[in-house]
């Protein structure tokens, strides 16, 4: 089974020259009638973008991981870093590197965007060097974005302290990453964003404008409980979620204290959110991520009101881009 | 609105984010505005998942339409000018709350039906919805149009409520001083001005607002944008394109109504006002009206501070093309105006003395707007142009449009053992750095006003303002008939009266 640096695509380059490799990828790409970049200007650079491929990353996932790293750079063009890191007792003596590059093609010849991609393989002991070899690989003064995936060690962030210190976001997906991930010693945890609630932006929009339509004592006047029921597949999402609600309808004035569960077994994708009151009032919200449809069924007293609505959680690159910049 | 004094359940979400149900009636439906933006723009903001899922569109118009035939003109229209393809679940979604209701615009019946027609959407909702309504029609109908949103109650909906009614009017707003006064009479008659969202679309292009950025998110040019250090500015917004189908309109209208007093005139503004206390839309507002309140009145007569021409045959991409006075609908004695140049002086601290030159027409070599600010050329002690060095003054560029973006012209040394210098240019462009499928202006307006934020719109006064210094312009060049009006061929970058509204300061029109 190939590790993860063997599993990405690119062109093995030595580790000394890069940006020799970089260039001679580019002239393979253009002599065999591929996209290439015109000009230096397509080769635009918004941002730095480190992905870490945690050592709990097996090859599927690292190329699912990377090819949403290459989707999100072709709406945001980055220099883009890819780290593997070797497990301790792999005996490995030297860092390695490929690189790979891709343009997208726009509506015209000046809407040409290329990205440059380049992964290093490097086993513990040289930590000490990489930090600089990625600061060669990187633009300077441009912002720097660092993507944690699987990252499950915390004694191990002193390797990257650096890098962690001066990147304006750290991502982490409480999906796939340890429980406690969130909680780590991060130097700047203000800047850390979990993926799982960037995903859900379109299902607090859509909660949030639907419920924005009441008055915020009818949400919260009587409410007795808060149920989430939710597919095993959404777990962290549903958790997530279920904290933002409680915490939004605390700000509209709840009062504390009342349970507010999560309960796992239902479909995969589905989330089957409701509000308990006492008196007449309710609320309920379903929703399928498979179909991406959802209905809310509400009566704060006003009327009984049952509407249809999209329901989808963001794509990777969309949540991405929105923990990264939002 | 500060984020917490939002709603809890919107705190934290992108105000774009946060429209309430709203029903869009467009007065218009069948128009040519219509097909190419305003559809286009309500589907790209449903694909974008910005519309609330409590969204209706209501086409109004005068010629019956049922409602499918409505949805398979607005699809058409999707297809053939949405920058993104039709996606049919987006489509479906925005089909199945579209529907049309026929009316007269002097009708109050009608209006009466439209009314009907929200309140049977809002009992379906379930809770109250807001209405916007978008004048999307010729001017002959605003009034009318206003009249009736009053006498039916569509305008007074939910006063003093966020979702209040709302009312989004296309230019032009009045034809000169005393018809925006009307005009802004009969809004006020029926609207406050927090429900009234002229629109100028390009404000909503990516690349003005942009403009804002640049000057008020860069610590280097604020100390520079004066007249310490700033020559002369230029803004260009200039079409290659004829009077096409629009000549009736046009004949009526000339280029100053057309462009400049309004786009170059919101462009000019954006670039020489003071640095507003927020992004607010009133802070931003008043620092325009007070710019604008500042330029000094145009001096009339010829070679003053003005320039106007016509059009004469030429060439266009190659191709002859005719004159002005030889277009289809055009009187053979018109003395409408196809292009115009202003030279404005700016009374203020920060810009008197610098002269800030305007110009825009048809049919010129090729379609560009753009603003060009030039500096004052460094003394030349160290490389003196008798020497042969050759120093161009730094001149910054913002491009709207196309190739949007923004470069900088420096000075550089040529390579070599001679020390010889050379003008070089650093661009930076949006399309390579943030691709070219960006939001179409009117999406960002459309859904600003849905949300209440009409930063971007034009405040009552401000239009008057501007009315109020062309308006002196327009009467002159009527008294005068076609006595002065120039000519320019087709294809080229105007008259020679433009150009000596420059020489005679010792500045030379760009060639963009």
């Amino acid at each position: 089974m190939p590790g993860i640096f063997e599993a990405l695509p690119g062109i093995e380059a030595p580790v000394g020259a890069i940006s020799r490799g970089l260039a001679r990828m580019w002239e393979g790409a253009a002599s065999e009638g591929k996209p290439s970049p015109p000009s230096e200007h397509a080769k635009a650079i918004q941002v730095n973008f480190v992905l870490h491929l945690g050592l709990n990353t097996d090859a599927a996932d690292a190329v699912r991981q990377f090819e949403t790293a290459v989707r999100f750079s072709r709406r945001y063009p980055s220099r883009v870093v890819v780290l593997c890191p070797l497990h301790d007792d792999t005996g490995v003596s030297e860092i390695r590197a490929k690189v790979y590059g891709e343009c997208t093609l726009g509506k015209s010849p000046g809407d040409t965007r290329c990205c440059e991609f380049v992964m290093l393989s490097y086993p513990r002991w040289a930590r000490t060097n990489l930090e600089n070899q990625v600061s060669v690989c990187l633009s300077t003064d441009l912002p720097l974005y660092y993507w944690a995936h699987r990252f499950s060690e915390a004694a191990r962030l002193a390797d990257y302290r650096y890098l962690l210190t001066t990147a304006r976001r750290v991502l982490i997906d409480s999906a796939t990453a340890p429980a406690d991930a969130i909680g780590y010693a991060w130097p700047r945890p203000e800047n850390v964003r979990d993926l799982a609630y960037a995903r859900l932006l379109p299902i607090r929009q859509s909660i949030g404008q639907f419920l924005s339509r009441y008055p915020v004592a009818a949400l919260s006047t009587g409410l007795k409980s808060i149920r989430l029921g939710h597919g095993a597949d959404v777990a962290a999402e549903a958790r997530i979620l279920l904290a933002w609600v409680v915490d939004r309808v605390a700000a509209a004035g709840a009062p504390a204290g009342f349970p507010a569960t999560a309960a796992p077994g239902g479909p995969p994708g589905s989330f089957e959110l409701s509000f308990g009151y006492d008196g007449g009032k309710a609320f309920a919200w379903k929703a399928d991520m498979a179909t991406g449809r959802a209905t809310f069924d509400a009566d704060f007293g006003t009327g009984h009101t049952v509407m249809l609505a999209t329901a989808a959680l963001l794509l990777p690159e969309n949540a991405l881009s929105e923990a990264m910049f939002f | 609105m500060a984020d917490s004094e939002r709603h809890p359940f919107l705190q934290g979400l992108s105000k774009h984010r946060g429209a309430p149900p709203t029903v869009v009636v467009i007065f218009g439906a069948s128009g040519d505005l219509t097909a190419r933006k305003l559809i286009p723009a309500i589907y790209n903001l449903s694909f974008d998942n910005l519309l609330p899922a409590d969204f209706h569109l209501v086409g109004y118009g005068r010629k019956p339409i049922p409602d499918e035939e409505f949805r398979t003109i607005a699809s058409n229209a999707v297809k053939e000018f949405s920058r993104r393809e039709l996606d049919a679940a987006v489509w479906k979604r925005v089909a199945a709350s579209t529907t049309y209701v026929a009316g007269g615009y002097d009708e109050k019946a009608g209006f009466d039906r439209l009314a009907e027609h929200i309140k049977d959407i809002e009992k379906g909702v379930g809770s109250e919805v807001q209405a916007l309504f978008y004048i999307s029609t010729p001017p002959s109908v605003f009034f009318p149009i206003i009249q009736n949103l009053g006498a039916s109650g569509l305008g007074g909906r939910y006063l003093g409520k966020p979702h209040h009614s709302k009312v989004i009017i296309e230019k032009p707003f009045g034809t000169d001083l005393d018809s925006a006064r009307a005009l802004n009479a009969e809004l006020r008659s029926v609207f406050e001005e927090n429900q009234v969202y002229r629109i100028d679309h390009y404000l909503g292009k990516e690349t003005v607002q942009d403009l804002l950025v640049q000057r008020f998110a860069n610590s280097i040019f604020e100390p520079i944008w004066n007249r310490n250090y700033i020559d002369s500015v230029q803004i260009t917004v200039a079409e290659d394109q004829g009077v096409g189908t629009r000549a009736g309109y046009y004949e009526e209208s000339g280029c100053l109504r057309d462009m400049i007093q309004n786009h170059t005139t919101q462009l000019l503004a954006l670039t020489a006002m003071e640095p507003p206390g927020s992004f607010e839309a009133e802070a931003l507002r008043n620092e325009k009206v007070k710019l604008l309140k500042a330029i000094e009145p145009v001096a009339l007569g010829p070679d003053k501070d003005m320039a106007r021409a016509q059009y004469a045959a030429g060439m266009i991409g190659g191709k002859k093309v005719p004159g002005y006075l030889e277009e289809k609908g055009i009187a053979p004695d018109s003395s409408t105006e196809t292009y115009a140049a202003l030279r404005l002086s700016i009374n203020n601290w920060r810009w008197q003395g610098v002269p800030f030159y305007l110009r825009s027409g048809k049919r010129m070599p090729r379609r560009v707007s753009e603003i060009a600010v030039q500096f004052k050329r460094p003394p030349g002690t160290i490389f003196p142009q008798k020497e042969g060095f050759n120093l161009a003054p730094n001149t910054l560029s913002f491009q709207i449009q196309p190739d949007e973006g923004l470069s900088l012209i420096l000075n550089a040394k040529i390579p070599g053992l001679d020390t010889r210098t050379q003008p070089v240019k650093m661009s930076f462009r949006y399309a390579t750095t943030f691709g070219s499928n960006t939001p179409e202006a009117y999406e960002r307006l459309v859904l600003d006003a849905m949300i209440g934020d009409g930063t971007l719109f034009i405040r009552g006064d401000e239009a008057e303002t501007s009315w109020a210094l062309y308006t002196p312009v327009l009467k002159y060049w009527r008294s005068q008939g076609p006595k002065g009006m120039e000519s320019y061929a087709a294809g080229s970058w105007g008259p020679e009266g433009a150009d000596l509204l420059l020489t005679s300061r010792g500045h030379v029109w760009r060639q963009p």
